[in-house]
C-alpha cells in the first residue's frame, strides 16, 4: 500500500514537474495597480471594470487559454521607471511593459527597446492596424517600439445643468466658443448666470494640466514646439496668446483658482464650475455621477474634445504602449508574446471601456464602442491627436519644467513673457545635458 | 530611590497641548479617511466626518494580494538589517574606541566621511555592483547596504569612549582578552545605545523606499513600502484616496508597535542623552 502511495506520489510529482517545464514563461511588467483582492482569479473581462481590473482579467483570461504559457506579472509602483532603467541596468528587464507612449523615445533613443515591426507582423498587426494617433505615439524614425494600446488625452467635461442655466445649451448638446474672444463672453455669461466660474481648473501642483493646454492650443497653430532635439520654442506670439487667455480667465474669476487635481476632480463632482478640461480616464467616474440620482451631475454630464479656439481642431495626446527591452528571448518566448500581443489587440475593445480611446482602428468603427457612453463624441481624438516629435526626450520633465513657470504666470504672480521667456531657457539647458 | 515629576507650568501646558494636537490631527484625519469610500471621499472629502464606514480598503488591501508577503520581506529585511549593524557597529565602535592599531584615526576619519556623502551618489555603481554579484531581487542584496553605517560606527564609538577605562584594566588583570572585554565587561554596558541604534535601524530600513524600489523588482521580493506604491492606481490621489489612506495606516502600524516599545530609547536618543 505505501509502496503505491509511493509510487503514485512519484508519478504526480514527475507529471507536474513535466507541465511546468512545458510551458514558457514571459515576464509582464505593468503599473495601474493591483487588485488581486477582487480580480484575482476573474476570467470575465465584460464583467471587470477599471484600468486595474479590466487589464488583470485579459491577463488572467490569455493565460487560461494558453496552457503552453506561463506569463508572469510584475505589477510596479507609477509609472514604473526608475524599476524599469533599474532592470535593463542590471541586464534583467521583463519582456513586455507598458509604457506610455511620451517615454518611449527616452529608451528607444538609447537602443534599449526591440524595434517590434516584426513581431508585430508576427501577431497579424500592421501600421494599418492602429489609429493615426496611437501610431505617432509608437513609431520612432519609421519603426514600431511599441504595440499601441491606447490613446489618452484631456477633453473637456461638461456639467450641461450649468450651461443650460447660462444659456449655452443647444439642444442637448452644449455650445462650445470657436475663438479665445468668445470663449471670454461665454465665460463671462456663464459667471454672471450661475455665479460660478466657468472653468475648472487644476492649478496647483499639476504642471501637466497647463501643459497640455498649451501644447494643444500650439499644435492647432501648427506652431513649431521643438525645432530639434535640443531646443523648445516657448517664447512666441503663440504660447503668449494661450497664456494670456487662461491668465485674464483666473484674473477675472471665470476659472477656479489655488486647486490641485483632486481639488479640482472634487468642485466638478460637486457641480462648483461648469467645466472641467481633465482626462479621458475621467468619463467612467463621472459618467457613474451622472447616473446617480440626487448628485450634482444626475443627468447633467457631456464630454467633448477641447473646442478649436485657434487654427484646426487639435489634441495633445498621449497613450500606453507594449514595449519590449531589448534582451535574449527564446525563440518560444518570442512566440508567446507574439500571441500575448495578438490576444491583447483583439480585446482592444474592452480596455475602452476605461475611457480611453482605442488604439486598434477597427474598434472606432465597432457597434460596441460606438454605444459607449459619450465615446461618439470623442471618437475623433482618435485622428485629431498629436504627440511631439518623436526626438524628444524627456517629456515628462520638460512639462514638469513648463508647468511650474505657468502656473505663476496663470496664476498672475509672473508676468506672461518672463514665464515663457524662462520656461524656454530652463527646458533648453535641460535638454543640452542630455547624452 | 523615589523621583518626583514637576508639574507643568500651565502656559506651557497649554502650549504642549496645541502642539500635540497639530501633531495628531493629520494622523487622525487619515486613519478617518482610510474608514471611507473611494466613491464618497472623491465628491467631498470632509465626509469622512460623519458615516457610513467601511473597512471596504483595508478588505482590499489584505484579500488577495501579496501584502503577506511584503510584510514579511520587510521584517526580513529591517531584523537583518538591525542585526547586522548592531553587531557591526558595536564591533568597530569598540575597535575605535579602545584598541590600537595603524591608521585607526585616518580610518576613523574616512568611516565619518561616510556621513557626508548621500545614497544618491552612491546608488548607480551600487546598483552595478549588485548587478554583477546577482544579488539583486534577493534578501542579500536589500540587506547588505544597510549594513555599512558610518552613523552608527561614530555613535557606538562615541558611547564606548563613554565608559571608564578602568573597567578594561581590571579585566586585563584578571586575563581578560580583547575580545572578552568587549564581550563581556564593555557589551553588556551598552545596551541601552545599542536598543537606540537598533530602533533607528529598523525604522530606517521599513521606511526605506529608494533602494528596495530598484532593487527589488519583482512582486515577491518587493517591501512592503514598495508593495504599497505598486498597488495604487495612477490616480489614487483623487478616485482611491480610502484605499490609499488605509495603505498609509497599515504600513505605519508595525511602526506605532515599535515606537510604543521603545519610547523610552527614542525619546533618550532624540534628547541627546543615549551617549554620555
Amino acid at each position: 500500500m505505501i509502496r503505491a502511495l509511493l509510487a503514485l506520489a512519484a508519478a504526480l510529482l514527475l507529471g507536474s514537474c513535466a507541465r511546468g517545464g512545458d510551458r514558457t514563461e514571459i515576464v509582464l511588467q505593468r503599473f495601474f495597480g493591483e487588485c488581486g483582492a477582487v480580480y484575482g482569479r476573474s476570467i470575465d473581462v465584460r464583467a471587470a471594470e477599471s484600468e486595474c481590473g479590466i487589464l488583470t482579467t485579459l491577463i488572467n483570461r490569455f493565460q487560461a487559454e494558453n496552457h503552453d504559457v506561463r506569463v508572469k506579472v510584475n505589477v510596479v509602483a507609477w509609472p514604473g521607471y526608475p524599476q524599469l532603467s533599474a532592470q535593463i541596468a542590471a541586464g534583467d528587464p521583463p519582456d513586455l511593459v507598458t509604457m506610455h507612449q511620451s517615454a518611449i523615445s527616452d529608451y528607444a533613443g538609447r537602443g534599449l527597446l526591440e524595434p517590434m515591426d516584426g513581431i508585430l507582423r508576427q501577431a497579424g498587426l500592421g501600421a494599418s492596424s492602429f489609429t493615426d494617433a496611437s501610431k505617432r505615439g509608437v513609431v520612432k524614425a519609421g519603426r514600431f517600439y511599441g504595440m499601441p494600446w491606447d490613446t489618452i488625452g484631456r477633453l473637456w467635461h461638461i456639467n450641461t445643468k450649468l450651461m443650460a442655466q447660462a444659456g449655452l445649451m443647444r439642444g442637448d448638446r452644449p455650445v462650445l466658443p470657436r475663438s479665445p474672444e468668445e470663449l471670454l463672453e461665454q465665460a463671462r455669461q456663464f459667471h454672471h448666470a450661475t455665479g460660478k466660474p466657468y472653468l475648472i481648473l487644476a492649478q496647483v501642483g499639476a504642471p501637466d494640466y497647463h501643459v497640455a493646454n498649451l501644447y494643444t492650443y500650439l499644435l492647432a497653430q501648427d506652431a513649431v514646439i521643438f525645432p530639434d532635439s535640443r531646443h523648445i520654442r516657448l517664447d512666441t506670439p503663440q504660447a503668449r496668446q494661450i497664456v494670456t487667455l487662461f491668465r485674464t480667465l483666473n484674473a477675472e474669476g471665470l476659472s477656479t483658482r489655488n486647486q490641485d487635481f483632486p481639488g479640482a476632480t472634487a468642485a466638478f463632482t460637486n457641480g462648483q464650475g461648469g467645466i472641467f478640461p481633465t482626462g479621458t480616464w475621467m468619463i467612467g467616474p463621472y459618467d457613474q455621477e451622472a447616473a446617480t440620482p440626487g448628485h450634482a451631475l444626475y443627468r447633467s454630464y457631456a464630454v467633448l474634445p477641447f473646442p478649436r479656439l485657434w487654427g484646426h481642431d487639435a489634441a495633445f495626446v498621449d497613450g500606453h504602449a507594449w514595449v519590449m527591452p531589448r534582451r535574449e528571448r527564446s525563440p518560444r518566448q518570442r512566440q508567446a508574446v507574439v500571441r500575448f500581443l495578438h490576444f491583447m489587440a483583439a480585446h482592444n475593445f474592452e480596455w475602452t471601456r476605461t475611457g480611453h480611446l482605442p488604439a486598434v482602428r477597427a474598434v472606432l468603427d465597432t457597434s460596441e464602442f460606438r454605444a459607449l457612453p459619450h465615446r461618439g463624441d470623442i471618437a475623433a481624438m482618435a485622428a485629431t491627436g498629436a504627440q511631439l516629435p518623436a526626438y524628444v526626450q524627456r517629456q515628462s520633465a520638460i512639462q514638469g519644467l513648463i508647468g511650474e513657470e505657468l502656473e505663476g504666470a496663470v496664476a498672475g504672480i509672473e508676468p506672461v513673457d518672463h514665464a515663457l521667456a524662462d520656461a524656454e531657457r530652463r527646458v533648453n539647458e535641460l535638454l543640452s545635458q542630455i547624452l | 530611590m523615589s523621583t518626583t515629576r514637576q508639574r507643568m507650568p500651565l502656559p506651557a501646558l497649554i502650549g504642549v497641548t496645541i502642539g500635540a494636537a497639530i501633531m495628531v490631527t493629520p494622523l487622525l484625519w487619515t486613519l478617518l479617511l482610510s474608514f471611507k469610500s473611494n466613491a464618497e471621499l472623491m465628491r467631498d472629502s470632509a465626509t469622512a466626518f460623519s458615516g457610513p464606514y467601511t473597512f471596504e480598503n483595508y478588505r482590499a488591501i489584505l484579500v488577495g494580494s501579496t501584502v503577506s508577503r511584503w510584510l514579511l520581506n520587510s521584517l526580513i529585511v529591517s531584523l537583518g538589517t538591525t542585526a547586522g549593524v548592531l553587531i557591526l557597529c558595536s564591533l568597530a565602535g569598540f575597535g575605535f574606541a579602545r584598541l590600537d592599531f595603524p591608521f585607526r584615526r585616518i580610518l576613523f576619519v574616512f568611516v565619518l566621511l561616510g556621513l557626508a556623502i548621500p545614497e544618491q551618489a552612491v546608488i548607480l555603481p551600487r546598483h552595478q555592483l549588485f548587478a554583477a554579484l546577482h544579488l539583486h531581487n534577493s534578501y542579500p542584496g536589500l540587506i547588505l547596504p544597510g549594513l555599512a553605517g558610518p552613523f552608527g560606527v561614530f555613535f557606538m564609538t562615541q558611547y564606548f569612549r563613554a565608559i571608564p577605562i578602568e573597567l578594561d584594566e581590571a579585566a586585563k588583570l584578571d586575563g581578560a582578552s580583547p575580545f572578552t572585554i568587549f564581550r563581556k565587561v564593555l557589551l553588556p554596558l551598552t545596551i541601552p545605545a545599542q536598543a537606540t541604534l537598533g530602533v533607528f535601524t529598523f525604522l530606517g530600513t521599513w521606511n526605506d523606499y529608494w533602494w528596495p524600489l530598484i532593487s527589488a523588482t519583482t512582486s515577491d521580493r518587493f517591501t512592503l513600502t514598495v508593495g504599497l506604491a505598486s498597488s495604487q492606481m495612477n490616480y489614487a490621489q483623487t478616485s482611491g484616496l480610502g484605499f490609499l489612506m488605509a495603505q498609509a495606516v497599515f504600513a505605519s502600524i508595525p511602526i506605532l508597535i515599535v515606537y510604543i516599545l521603545f519610547q523610552k530609547q527614542i525619546v533618550r536618543a532624540m534628547a541627546g542623552t543615549a551617549v554620555r
